[in-house]
């Protein structure tokens, strides 16, 4: 027995250190960071309790105008692109798993493909389509009579957001596609060949083997989508530098100016602690209501 | 069970040691590269056309040296860098410096001017005054890269070229009347829109640092928004809500029913190279004309700071070599080629006796001595950038905009100016 623990904390070691390292270390030092008054260039100028978390709750304070104005943007680009992205992803898996088996293949590649292809060049892409003069987009809209003169779709609200979504979902929309392939391949066919026999059609499929069959893999694709849109940094960076007037500025674009244009570390590491609790409560929300609803069907099941 | 332990210790062993090399570089000991010289390490921000010019320097340097080796690494975030892993010598713009200053990250290097050989009276007035906080110099002054005006020779005559605001409006109600897509110039929504602002309020006499703090507050400021406001909505000069570096952008492009053409463009030195490609012998190139009340225009200067933390001799006595190397008038010349317009006045000199040769910098020569800077307060930057981000856009976008409307947005501005500069 004590062999086996012995051997069971080798194999723990490596994991365990990572942890510390790289995940709780830096959680640690991120708590403490964000009770004191800190910056990259003076250094740390001594502890100031949760002076840094009032100036962020003080109305008028240039720290609490950034916060908040990045968790509005961040949350309008949450609740639009989180429902698209579980959406479109588990049609785009119900095309591709209704195909014959010899093309089933490439079309998963092709939708997964755009995954793989790195931030900066879908955002490049994505420039050029949706350029306000002359841009692809434009052309074609104007050509087919659909617009009379050019959007400005990175000047102007709310298409600033129409690109920003778009360009997410073609981006990441593989990822969770193939997560929802994986979840209807494990359900067992059998069932829908009870259903066929019942004479029920695709929406009966839908409703009675398909979203409780991948309800464990939906709420986990739920919840990383919810997190990584959390997370946006890199598109609105990039195709919109968080404009027009600020308004695609995520929160995270928000906490790197401030850490570092704004030169302070300790104001930033108190907004991503709150950031991270934010995100949290969106987590065990989306948990919560997953669980309320397995259990109001198993009631009325019953 | 034993080779699970062995394997299970290497990697953890590997991990810790893979950390360990994670440490900072630059910084106080002298380091000897695999060649034996002494390593200077230098970081800068050039990851654009410019780049190839500094690396054609650094390696001239490092070429004619035995004992030391200037390691040059050009990196987008390169103060970022300098923050997070230090270097011993480093390029700031005046943006930057004076909060360095303050914060204790480059030293004064007054005294390194006489090792060089160098005096500050060799450098543009202006650009040393950037460069020095509270009467001690920080850092050498390499070049002011100002506004700059391109034009299109094919649209815009010699006798066309504009020099003041009636010569922008004459020369667009001419384009406007050949065709409709073009227009005399683009005025950005965003990218240099800083320079756009600066640039006038400079013309316009406006004094933004005040204790320690941009006052943003003030009426002829609000003048310089609402003259950019008109210039796209009353006057008509510019098309409206346009993008990111679209004075550039819509300069380089041809015009067509649903493409935007401008004749001349408002723009950084940095796009001379592919302004060159795109027009070729037809690219003009000229001051900015004066839109305010004087032809001031406004600029940003590089400088080659140290690192507080330089104190190893050897180390310092490598930097002053380098020093002489670059300020030596024909070695500094390869940083015109960029289209960067040097401020070492025997530099200077020979642009002047060859101006077919740099010819943005032979435009430029003049004009820097007279270039306004970005106010010298703390946080300079962040201070700046809030009038940028929350109050440019508005100018390009928002017909209905007003005097008012703007007032009440700079006093906003101020209030967060006094909060970043750290007087409130």
């Amino acid at each position: 027995m004590k062999k086996k623990r012995k051997t069971a904390g080798v194999f723990f070691a490596p994991f365990a250190l990572c942890f510390v390292l790289f995940w709780l270390v830096p959680f640690v030092y991120g708590c403490y960071l964000s009770v004191c008054n800190m910056s990259l260039t003076r250094g740390n100028q001594g502890f100031i309790g949760l002076g840094n978390y009032i100036q962020i709750f003080t109305a008028g304070s240039v720290y609490s105008e950034a916060f908040f104005r990045g968790l509005k943007n961040i949350l309008i680009f949450v609740v639009t692109s989180v429902p698209l992205l579980v959406i479109i992803a588990l049609v785009l898996a119900l095309i591709v798993e209704s195909l014959p088996e010899k093309v089933k293949g490439i079309y998963r590649t092709i939708y997964f493909m755009s995954y793989a292809v790195s931030v900066t060049a879908v955002s490049a892409v994505f420039l050029w389509l949706f350029n306000g003069n002359g841009g692809y987009i434009n052309n074609v809209l104007l050509s087919a009579g659909l617009i009379n003169e050019p959007v400005s779709w990175l000047e102007a609200q709310p298409f600033a957001w129409i690109v920003l979504v778009v360009a997410t979902v073609w981006w990441t929309v593989g990822y969770n596609m193939m997560l929802f392939i994986n979840a209807l391949n494990s359900i067992d066919s059998a069932l829908f060949e009870a259903v066929a026999v019942d004479g029920g059609g695709f929406f009966s499929r839908l409703r009675y083997i398909i979203l409780p069959g991948i309800r464990n893999v939906m709420a986990y694709v739920i919840l990383m989508t919810i997190i990584a849109s959390f997370n946006m940094y890199g598109q609105a960076t990039l195709i919109t530098r968080g404009g027009p007037l600020n308004s695609t500025k995520s929160l995270i674009m928000e906490i790197n100016d401030v850490i570092f244009t704004n030169n302070n570390l300790g104001e930033g590491s108190a907004m991503a602690i709150i950031m991270g609790i934010v995100v949290m409560l969106f987590a065990m929300c989306q948990n919560w209501l997953s669980k309320e609803k397995k259990e109001i069907k198993e009631v009325s099941g019953s | 069970m034993k080779w699970n332990r062995i394997a299970a210790v290497t990697l953890s062993a590997a991990m810790v040691v893979g950390l360990a090399a994670c440490g900072s570089s630059g910084g106080d000991s002298g380091s000897e590269g695999g060649s034996g010289k002494i390593q200077i390490s230098f970081l800068n921000g050039f990851t654009g056309g410019d780049g190839d010019f500094m690396k054609k320097i650094t390696d001239g340097f490092n070429s004619s040296q035995d004992k030391y080796e200037i390691v040059e690494s050009q990196e987008k975030d390169h103060l970022t860098q300098f923050k997070a892993n230090g270097a011993d010598l480093l390029i700031m713009g005046d943006t930057d410096l004076y909060t360095y200053a303050m914060d204790g990250m480059i030293q004064d290097v007054t005294d390194i001017y006489e090792k060089a050989g160098l005096s500050t009276d060799d450098f543009v007035e202006t650009a040393m005054e950037v460069a020095t906080v509270d009467g001690a110099v920080y850092g050498f002054p390499l070049d002011i890269h100002p506004l700059t005006m391109f034009y299109n020779k094919e649209l815009v005559s010699d006798e066309e070229v504009p020099k003041t605001y009636e010569d922008l409006v004459n020369l667009n109600a001419k384009l406007q009347a050949q065709d409709p897509s073009l227009y005399v110039m683009t005025v950005p929504g965003s990218g240099i829109s800083e320079q756009y602002w600066m640039a006038l309020a400079a013309q316009y006499g406006v004094e933004l640092e005040e204790d320690g703090y941009c006052n943003f507050a003030q009426d002829k400021l609000a003048d310089v928004f609402m003259k950019w406001h008109d210039m796209v909505f009353v006057d008509h000069l510019s098309p409206a809500n346009m993008g990111l570096d679209s004075e550039f952008t819509s300069f380089a492009k041809t015009a067509d029913d649903i493409t935007t053409q401008a004749a001349v463009s408002l723009t950084g030195v940095w796009f001379y190279s592919t302004a060159k490609e795109v027009y070729g012998d037809n690219l003009g190139i000229a001051p900015i004309p004066a839109i305010g009340d004087s032809s001031a225009t406004y600029g940003q200067s590089h400088n080659f700071v140290i690192s507080s933390e330089v104190t190893d001799e050897e180390k310092m006595d490598g930097i002053v070599e380098f020093l002489k190397y670059v300020y030596t008038p024909e070695n500094l010349l390869n940083w015109a080629d960029s289209g960067q317009t040097p401020v070492y006045k025997p530099t200077m000199d020979l642009i002047r006796e060859n101006p077919e040769q740099y010819p943005v910098p032979a435009v430029n020569v003049d004009t820097v001595s007279d270039c306004a800077f970005s106010p010298q307060v703390y946080n300079g930057i962040a201070q700046t950038n809030y009038v940028t981000e929350n109050i440019w856009g508005k100018v390009t976008t928002e017909e209905n905009l007003t005097h008012e409307d703007l007032m009440g947005l700079l006093e906003q501005a101020t209030d967060n100016a006094k909060q970043l500069a750290g007087v409130q």
